[in-house]
């Protein structure tokens, strides 16, 4: 839930809401009309919106990186359906504890190549198939994972410890037998 | 050519299976918490951890810390098997199959979502055949009386039985730096048996875990 609805909840416990809390709640579900339609867009065309920017990835990274490829395009795809239910739902914060996998994810994999370019190219994509008026209402969370994944953040850690001149590449499989 | 409709299996892409919105539910109704696959979980106060430790000190004294660590290979054991449990059916694949960042960024995941504290992995000595689990803010760390060593004899034990289960040989573990002594985390080491020998008298005698790693690597 919206964390200023959810204060507003909390906090009523003991009274009743006052007009300006019940406009916040108001104005939440007046929109939810606008947010479903957004939301069944996304649900029902993912395919048609997300296969046109794959086809353009493809072309910019080559034929061997297509496992590479295939994770970074999972891992795109979680992270719109964060967005669409971050949108529905209005909470940044449902949005961020994904984006915080979703990032570790693209570490891990070492996507951050890949994003750059899908990024762009699903957020002109979805304004195509949403159009403005629509695309705004998404345009919230869309940004906060854009700017999550695409940003050189090198505070969250990695599964691989900080930088040493000796590090080793991580343990691949899962397959502790040889490490030992 | 890659279609996003056969990456689509079921119209399912697997995420976080431990994501705390999503792990942990309530029953009202029947005053239960539960995981997303049914298993109750229990929220324990701060107090009920301190009185485990004064009541095995009262009763056991210097046993306490096997009592613990048994504790810990038993419940390590059983965590093991429900977590590749768990893993497997959201995943659809063997355990054996998973990458290993997957398997450790659900590892650190779980680790949160229980309130256990935050969970690291640190590989930088793999190529000499250790691992370092790094822990901190710890529930066991911060609520154990003084010992003047490392105390997180609970955790220890899981690990120990954990990373054996996952290395499918017998490995040991031993507690190199504790956040009850000031240190930053909670550091275990894991390796060989024969491989540690000597570390907990190191431990013992307080020498820093950078120079015990120093000692053990060369």
């Amino acid at each position: 839930m919206h964390p200023t609805l959810e204060s507003v909840f909390n906090d009523a416990e003991s009274r009743y809401l006052n007009a300006n809390e019940l406009n916040i709640v108001g104005n939440y579900v007046e929109s939810i009309p606008d947010r479903l339609d957004v939301y069944r867009i996304l649900r029902d065309e993912e395919v048609n919106i997300l296969q046109p920017v794959v086809d353009q990835l493809q072309q910019k990274f080559p034929a061997s990186d297509a496992k590479r490829l295939e994770r970074g395009i999972k891992n795109g795809i979680l992270s719109l359906r964060a967005c669409a239910m971050g949108m529905l739902l209005n909470d940044q914060g449902y949005v961020q504890e994904r984006i915080q996998w979703i990032k570790q994810t693209q570490k891990n994999n070492g996507l951050e190549d890949i994003d750059a370019v899908f990024y762009p190219l699903l957020e002109q994509q979805l304004n195509k198939t949403l159009g403005n008026l629509k695309m705004k209402l998404l345009q919230e969370t869309f940004q906060q994972v854009r700017s999550a994944l695409l940003s050189d953040d090198s505070s969250s850690p990695s599964v691989s410890p900080s930088p040493s001149p000796v590090v080793p590449d991580p343990v691949d499989e899962l397959n502790l037998e040889s490490l030992f | 050519m890659i279609s996003v409709a056969d990456l689509l299996v079921d119209g399912r892409i697997p995420g976080n299976y431990f994501a705390t919105d999503a792990y942990v539910h309530s029953d009202l109704e029947l005053g239960l918490l539960e995981n997303r696959r049914g298993d109750r979980l229990l929220a324990i106060p701060d107090t009920l951890i301190r009185a485990i430790y004064a009541g095995l000190e009262k009763e056991t004294g210097q046993a306490t810390r096997l009592v613990l660590f048994n504790c810990g290979r038993w419940w390590g054991k059983n965590f093991y098997a429900r977590f590749g449990e768990e893993l497997t059916d959201y995943y659809g694949c063997p355990l054996a199959e998973m990458p290993m960042s997957d398997f450790i960024q659900s590892l650190k995941q779980c680790w949160l979502t229980h309130g256990w504290g935050t969970f690291d992995l640190d590989q930088t000595y793999q190529h000499r055949g250790f691992l370092i689990v790094k822990v901190t803010h710890s529930p066991f760390a911060s609520h154990s009386p003084n010992m003047s060593r490392p105390v997180c004899f609970l955790e220890t034990g899981v690990f120990s039985s954990f990373f054996s289960q996952l290395a499918g040989r017998e490995v040991n573990c031993i507690q190199i730096s504790c956040e009850s002594q000031g240190a930053d985390s909670n550091r275990f080491l894991i390796g060989l048996p024969d491989r540690l020998q000597g570390v907990s008298e190191m431990v013992e005698a307080k020498v820093g875990h950078e120079e015990i790693m120093k000692k053990l690597c060369g």
